[in-house]
């Protein structure tokens, strides 16, 4: 496989956060996404609440 | 056995490998868990298995399924619980536990059952326990032959991950 092949495939890739993960245990790593899924979920939530309080406001002005 | 909305926004995927390997399940972890157990750093909101689909595998799956009061994700709030017989066939069956979303399928890509993919897994120890899970070369490989680009969206980082570990 030719280097230019190479840097393709990887395109966009973030090697740093790679090697970090690959540092991490499989607990760790398990860990790791089950953090991000709640800070997601919770990201999620606050974006909804706060769409409702906007359409809330909307109503009584 | 009505499950609470709000035990939903709290997923503990981790834990739910750990039960299914404390039950006794056999099963192999496919999907984007298996790919951040491989030291992929993607996020996935749901546990994807595929499971042995002989008497007592589904028998020990159903009892545990009832442990973390698993239900059929669905739009409308019907709670339906799965049954054996769910899990005999081809299909997929996507569930709502109070750990988090389980899919269990009982083929992957090109009808590849649990036997048929065993001999492509590796084996990782989690939370003292061994769990199977689908390797890096065969996702690639399943991957790269599908038409789907949802499907192949996570390649690029699979590939990564698997050079580096090749030169470790």
């Amino acid at each position: 496989m030719s280097q230019e092949t190479n840097k393709n495939e990887s395109a966009g890739v973030d090697k740093g956060l790679v090697t970090m993960f690959l540092r991490m245990t499989v607990e760790e790593r398990v860990q790791a996404n089950d953090n991000a899924v709640r800070a997601i979920l919770e990201l999620r939530d606050a974006y909804k609440k706060r769409k409702i309080i906007e359409s809330g406001s909307g109503c009584t002005d | 056995m009505p499950i609470k909305k709000e035990k939903l926004s709290n997923p503990d995927l981790g834990a739910l490998i750990e039960g299914l390997t404390g039950a006794g399940v056999k099963f192999i972890i496919v999907g984007g868990l298996a790919a951040v157990v491989q030291g992929a750093p993607v996020t996935t909101m749901d546990v994807d298995i595929v499971h042995s689909q002989s008497y007592e595998n589904i028998s020990r799956l159903l009892k545990f399924l009832k442990s973390v009061e698993a239900v059929y994700r669905r739009p409308d709030d019907k709670l339906i619980e799965p049954d054996k017989d769910d899990f005999t066939g081809k299909g997929h069956v996507l569930l709502s536990t109070r750990l988090g979303p389980l899919d269990i399928l009982s083929v992957i890509e090109e009808g590849n059952g649990y036997e048929d993919l065993l001999s492509h897994t590796v084996a990782m120890e989690f939370k003292g326990r061994l769990v199977r899970v689908l390797s890096l070369e065969k996702m690639i490989d399943l991957k790269e032959r599908s038409k789907d680009p949802l499907i192949k969206k996570h390649l690029p980082i699979l590939k990564e991950v698997l050079r580096q570990l090749d030169r470790l």
